[in-house]
């Protein structure tokens, strides 16, 4: 089956997001296809590329590029709720004249359509909430 | 046959009853995370009605120190189980 997550918790506050990674993993161990991980709300902190947990502690940006690297998971951030938290790429800081950048590949910065294509191209969406 | 996934204790709003009151006589209701405080004999009760439809997940109970402390009318599912469930039902909907 195509699946999809779509995950509003963010990182660290919440069990969100850990839930969200074990449940991709284990449904690519069942051999199911999961297309795409669709970050919104306070999720999209899952793609801060400054990230720096203790090294004890679960990754959880490097778990979702491992997800990307490992099967191919497409990693979209939705760009309305990241760009008012601070979470941008270069070609965005760029453009509202910021000197940094906090959100690189593989996650990409996408709009709330991508999230409705999900829901309608895929057999299961599943989400995970704070 | 939808799956409803709860990750909220049952004493944390309106939450459970909220998803006790979307869900049709053949849905089926996975707690996971703080929500597996419900599968406890002196919580479950609050999920009467939907007897054989109420399932638990293991890592969470086992996280929370649990994992004996269940009701015996809940059953238990691994992740791997989660994932069976979401087969099984045509959508799913999480209430948090």
């Amino acid at each position: 089956m195509r699946y999809a997550i779509l995950l509003m918790g963010a990182p660290y506050s919440d069990q969100a997001s850990h839930s969200a990674l074990r449940f991709a993993r284990a449904l690519l161990a069942r051999g199911h296809r999961l297309e795409t991980v669709f970050f919104y709300h306070d999720g999209v902190y899952n793609a801060a590329r400054l990230a720096a947990p203790p090294q004890d502690e679960p990754h959880l940006v490097d778990g979702w590029a491992a997800l990307n690297a490992e099967h191919g998971v497409t990693l979209q951030v939705c760009i309305a709720a990241a760009l008012r938290r601070g979470l941008m790429d270069e070609r965005e800081a760029s453009r509202h004249g910021k000197s940094g950048y906090s959100v690189e590949a593989p996650f990409e910065l996408t709009g709330l359509g991508q999230l409705i294509d999900l829901g309608l191209q895929c057999d299961r969406l599943v989400t995970f909430g704070p | 046959m939808k799956l409803h996934i709860v990750n909220c204790a049952p004493d944390a709003g309106r939450v459970v009853q909220q998803a006790l009151s979307a869900m049709t006589t053949d849905d089926r209701l996975l707690l996971i995370e703080d929500g597996v405080q419900g599968a406890l004999p002196s919580l479950v009760d609050g999920f009467s009605g939907i007897e054989g439809r109420l399932y638990v997940l293991r890592e969470d109970l086992e996280a929370r120190g649990l994992m004996s402390r269940h009701d015996d009318r809940v059953t238990v599912v691994d992740v791997d189980g989660f994932v069976t469930l979401t087969e099984q039902a045509e959508q799913t909907l999480s209430w948090y």
